[in-house]
């Protein structure tokens, strides 16, 4: 089997000190800003590529992974112990995870939460490794068209999907374009909205973009709330489950890695609508569901599963089709573009050491966490004891400084001021800044393959509806558009938002 | 009527975005559906914004009622007062030469004094000392050093949080460890381009 043999590689990339040595530290680093409050992965993803300039792309690659991942393991831990979400992926672990907790079994909810993730992320692990391939053989069939459509079709189903007004998400997208497009372009040379500024010509710098609005902004806004972090007072106690519980767990954790696995691949899904979705289903279905409000441990082992298995399969579509499905797989197209390398379908072929060393160490990543988070609970239980008001003025040290050797350039400093005043009022006026990002990214991709689709069909723009691919893919958005026209599934959205 | 205030200034900020950028397009040529010009797709995008815009705009008219914080007196002179004088130090600042004329500094300049003065709001005191924080990084950085930097900027930045007020030892003992981790992190480790002390 071809697969083994590739795994076998990868795992031989993956294996190297260096590369084990940035996987556990994006494990580490992963889990640290999952269990705070207040940073999240996308602030810490943007606040570190600078950093990983230096290394060869594997690396890197592997390290910002780990921080995903990692942070969704770490994200439980605060749910349970302190009912304070780390991530937003965790939320609704705190509804059962923090009974369970005041039930005197904290220790079993964190076991039940780690080996979840651990299990979920194994499987999907093995669904990225084989759908890889697969994905790549059909994507090498893609033309200009295919690819504007797919493109398009991401943008419309991750603005459909975010959080608050789709119609204001999708205003986003379009902005987040109109920004990409600032700069040279690409087949005159002529440039636009640069106002002569030289360091404009290569394209608003990403990571101000992405550190602005999501770093510094997010920053402000966490100092504007009062700071309601608990004294904690529950005992971690024993971690292991009893015989009753793992039988109860064990279906939770099997639904939540196919809620999970499948709501990752979908563009603008990621890790907490899977476990938004995996709650769902378990309050439906599961054995225990008469218990829920009460400490279910279902409801703890369920969307465990689902986040971490999102957070490992929403790498297919960047890896196979070089298409982000959220905010933070854009950030790892950015890492991938400053590396020199082109996300896509040839990625696989081209790079086989990042694209199997890559999955070989997200599963060595799991493991690392498995033993991270159970013998090591009292470690990061004393990191949530460091107050907001000596996190901030380090975190944003290290933005100054990262935004600065991006370039060894100040107004890289400035500029990324100016994106965090665009991020908090984008904030106030309840504008999702994560759409914008995708579109930011996806922009000029979608310039170039628009050109090119156009100039084959010599002006025709029917050819987008013609081509059966990509035909097909812009009836899907359309149809999720008109989806979520229709009141009900718009209430029903909101329902799972507002969890 | 239920008007969303919020809404409203989204809509006109994004029809107000996509109309200067459908202005600076004039400058490119449009060239034809089959060989699109440099300004063909910027025009599709603005064009599409400017429509989205108004649709926020109009919907804002009937889904609300989601009112704006109504800003205070204070608040509204002192923003006023801040990009006035931004605007005075980015012009008048290249005249005094040297320093204040290379590179972005009168940028710098002029920004950080702004945020400065629209701290007197206290509205305004987050926001206003956290940028004016990074401003002062960038305009220490290259004449001034990694540690004069950072230190400007980790005492601008606490001012924002009024809980550090009452504990001045923490203030220093959080600067010494900062100092520390960035020169291990930035100097020693990965060794980026950057003078550690102040250039004369």
């Amino acid at each position: 089997m071809d697969i083994i043999a590739n795994l076998a590689h990868g795992f031989g990339v993956a294996l190297s000190f260096d590369n084990l040595l940035f996987a556990l530290i994006g494990a580490l680093i992963g889990t640290a800003i999952g269990v705070l409050p207040g940073i999240g992965p996308v602030a810490t993803i943007s606040l570190l590529l600078p950093i990983t300039f230096g290394q060869p792309a594997t690396t890197a690659i592997i390290m910002l992974a780990g921080i995903y991942y990692g942070a969704q393991y770490g994200g439980s831990t605060t749910a349970i112990l302190l009912n304070l979400p780390g991530e937003i992926s965790s939320v609704v672990t705190t509804l059962e995870g923090y009974k369970m907790a005041r039930n005197g079994r904290a220790g079993a909810a964190l076991a039940t939460a780690a080996i979840a993730s651990f299990f979920a992320g194994t499987v999907a692990t093995i669904l990225v490794a084989a759908s890889g391939p697969l994905l790549t053989s059909v994507a090498l069939s893609f033309g200009p068209a295919d690819y504007f459509s797919l493109m398009l079709l991401g943008l419309i189903i991750s603005a459909v999907l975010a959080q608050g007004s789709v119609l204001k998400s999708i205003a986003m997208v379009v902005l987040g374009v109109a920004l990409g497009l600032v700069g040279t372009d690409v087949q005159t040379g002529q440039q636009r909205f640069t106002f002569g500024i030289p360091e404009l010509s290569d394209g608003i710098g990403f990571v101000s973009v992405a550190m602005g609005m999501f770093g510094i902004a997010e920053i402000i806004l966490n100092l504007e709330r009062p700071e309601a972090r608990s004294v904690l007072k529950t005992k971690v106690g024993s971690l292991f489950l009893t015989k009753e519980e793992w039988k109860r767990a064990t279906p939770s954790v099997l639904r939540g890695t196919l809620v999970g696995s499948l709501l990752g691949i979908l563009p603008g899904g990621g890790a907490a609508l899977a476990a938004f979705g995996a709650y769902m289903m378990e309050r439906k279905v599961s054995k225990g569901r008469h218990e829920f409000g009460t400490g279910a441990i279902e409801g703890v082992a369920g969307p465990e599963a689902a986040n971490n298995a999102a957070a490992q399969t929403s790498f297919i579509p960047l890896l196979t089709l070089g298409i982000p499905a959220n905010a933070v797989m854009a950030l790892m197209v950015g890492a991938l573009i400053i590396q020199g390398i082109q996300p896509g379908p040839r990625m696989v072929e081209a790079q086989p050491d990042l694209f199997w060393g890559l999955i070989a160490s997200m599963w060595l990543g799991n493991l690392m966490l498995l033993v991270i988070n159970l013998p090591m609970i009292g470690m990061w239980v004393k990191l949530l004891q460091v107050p907001y008001k000596f996190l901030y003025p380090s975190i944003l040290v290290f933005c100054c400084i990262g935004v600065y050797s991006l370039n060894n350039n100040v107004f890289d400093v400035y500029m990324t001021v100016l994106f965090a005043i665009f991020g908090y009022v984008c904030s106030k006026l309840k504008m999702e800044p994560a759409p914008l990002l995708i579109g930011f990214v996806l922009g000029p991709m979608m310039e170039e393959h628009l050109r090119r689709a156009m100039l084959l069909s010599r002006g025709d723009p029917m050819v987008f509806l013609q081509r059966p691919i990509s035909g097909t893919l812009l009836a899907i958005g359309a149809i999720a558009l008109l989806a979520m026209m229709l009141p009900n599934l718009r209430k029903g959205k909101e329902a799972a938002m507002a969890g | 009527m239920k008007v969303n205030a919020k809404d409203i200034a989204a809509g006109v900020l994004l029809m107000l975005i996509a109309a200067v950028g459908l202005y600076l397009n004039q400058d490119h040529s449009l060239g034809s559906a089959r060989r699109m010009g440099p300004g063909y797709m910027p025009m599709l995008v603005f064009w599409l914004q400017l429509g989205l815009g108004a649709i926020v705009l109009v919907a804002a008219l009937f889904n609300g009622p989601d009112p704006l914080v109504k800003w205070t007196g204070l608040e509204s002179v002192s923003l006023a007062l801040g990009i006035a004088a931004g605007l005075v130090v980015w012009k008048v600042a290249p005249m005094f030469g040297g320093f204040f004329a290379s590179t972005y500094n009168a940028v710098g300049l002029a920004m950080f004094v702004g945020f400065i003065v629209i701290c007197f709001a206290n509205g305004w005191r987050l926001i206003g000392f956290i940028c004016a924080a990074m401003c002062l990084f960038g305009l220490l950085l290259e004449k001034g050093g990694l540690m004069l930097a950072l230190i400007g900027t980790i005492l601008v930045s606490v001012l924002a949080e009024p809980q550090h007020r009452e504990r001045p030892l923490g203030i220093l003992g959080l600067t010494v460890f900062l100092l520390a981790l960035c020169w291990w992190i930035f100097i020693k480790q990965l060794d980026i381009r950057v003078a550690v002390w102040p250039q004369f």
